[in-house]
């Protein structure tokens, strides 16, 4: 036979390299997405924060903007007051608004009310709102 | 003893794979409504049949969310002190749908239609039916419906602007649920491509043609960052897929070589 040619030290010598060399392969594609599942992410941090003007936001008004990738709302409750919210409707989605005259937010896609601090007071929305912490530092209002 | 737990197990494990696949309608199919109109012939009871197909039984939405009363009460279902608001006249549709449908109904009131309202103009029924009412597609938009009151020219020239959206809100739709199936989450870009839908289905109940075509561009804008998000994670899947591939290749070629391994140890012995 055409082995019998080399001998079996050369063949296993040959095949153990072969293999080892399959072995860190295999080893380096297990730990690629441990990795990827321990470094850390890229891109926004967790921590960014995003400053407004305090005068964009009046009294009894609110302020939409971006927070972190997601649409989000600040509202001037009461005087200095202010609450910051996400503005994603935790029902469908939808984006919620602002009705000044009755103090509530409302989703214009099924009717779900929120108080000024997120909780639901009526509809579909099964949870309230997220709201992230704000602080008003001299003319700006600081959230996150 | 033996027979009584092995009937127990039986049935709880039916129950929880009923609980698995039965849809939300079980929750509303509960209902006193149901239960007494549901048996009625005509009139009374075809409602419920209607609503069966409907979208509104498909997320739950059953009698009482519309029409009010109480609905685990047969004494006081049908009592105004209950909240029973029965069925509304024409004119009072729009507000009575609008209660839930808060943004349709605003630019419905501000279109054409709207301020044709009460004058003979259409309402929510004319077009969408009441109990039956399925998902709104363009399809609603027909010569056969528009031309009830009015020629089609108009509503054909609105049809071809929002065709193309909704087409693209469609597909999008399902490669959103393809790509949840196998476990991927989109939660959020359902959640904005829900709200997106609902805002364009607004826009054209303003039945304006300009203003739809004005802003068509942008929503097919914000569709398609939508739309690349999915892609995105559709390429990571083509990618792993083929990694995967490679690993499996590598173990079966591993597997040989272990056994041609195993053979040489065996010749060296031999000699
Ligand atoms: S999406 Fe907000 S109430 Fe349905």
């Amino acid at each position: 036979m055409e082995n019998d040619r080399i001998p079996p030290e050369r063949r296993r010598f040959f095949l153990i390299i072969m293999l080892s060399g399959i072995g860190a392969v295999l080893a380096a594609a297990a730990s690629w997405p441990v990795w990827q599942y321990l470094a850390p992410r890229k891109g926004v941090g967790e921590k960014e924060k995003v400053t407004i003007p305090r005068d964009q936001v009046p009294l009894g008004g609110t302020h939409f903007f971006t927070f972190r990738g997601h649409p989000a709302v600040v509202l001037q409750e009461k005087a200095g007051v202010f609450i910051a919210l996400t503005a994603v409707c935790t029902h469908l989605g939808c984006i919620i608004k602002w009705l000044p005259e009755k103090g509530e937010f409302e989703c214009p896609c099924h009717a779900g009310s929120f108080s000024p601090t997120g909780t639901v007071l009526g509809g579909p929305p099964p949870k309230p709102l997220e709201s992230y912490p704000v602080s008003v530092q001299d003319d700006s209002i600081v959230i996150g | 003893m033996r027979e009584a737990n092995v009937m127990l197990l039986a049935k709880s494990c039916l129950l929880l794979l009923l609980a698995l696949v039965a849809p939300g309608v079980l929750f509303a199919e509960e209902t006193v409504c149901i239960q007494c109109h549901g048996g009625q012939p005509g009139r009374l009871g075809e409602p419920v049949n209607l609503w069966r197909q409907s979208v509104h039984a498909v997320n739950g939405i059953s009698c009482h969310s519309c029409h009010g009363g109480d609905p685990t009460d047969f004494a006081n279902a049908m009592s105004p002190a209950r909240g029973f608001i029965g069925v509304p006249k024409g004119e009072a549709i729009p507000d009575f749908c609008g209660r839930c449908h808060v943004g349709v109904r605003e630019d419905y009131l501000q279109s054409a239609h709207g301020e044709a309202l009460g004058l003979g103009g259409p309402q929510c029924v004319t077009c969408h039916g009441n109990h039956a009412v399925r998902l709104a597609t363009p399809d609603l938009i027909n010569p056969q419906d528009c031309t009830r009151c009015h020629d089609y020219g108009r509503a054909d020239e609105i049809k071809s602007a929002v065709v193309e959206t909704d087409r693209m809100i469609a597909d999008l739709e399902h490669s959103l649920e393809a790509l949840h199936r196998v476990g991927i989450a989109t939660k959020e870009m359902r959640g904005e491509l829900f709200s997106l839908r609902n805002d364009f289905h607004r826009l054209f109940h303003s039945v304006d043609v300009e203003k739809v075509r004005s802003q068509t561009a942008d929503y097919q804008q914000k569709l398609g960052k939508i739309r690349n998000r999915g892609a995105a994670i559709e390429e990571e899947l083509a990618r792993r897929k083929l990694w995967g591939g490679v690993v499996v290749a590598l173990l079966v070629l591993g597997g040989i070589l272990a056994m041609l391994l195993h053979k040489a140890y065996l010749d060296e012995e031999r000699r």
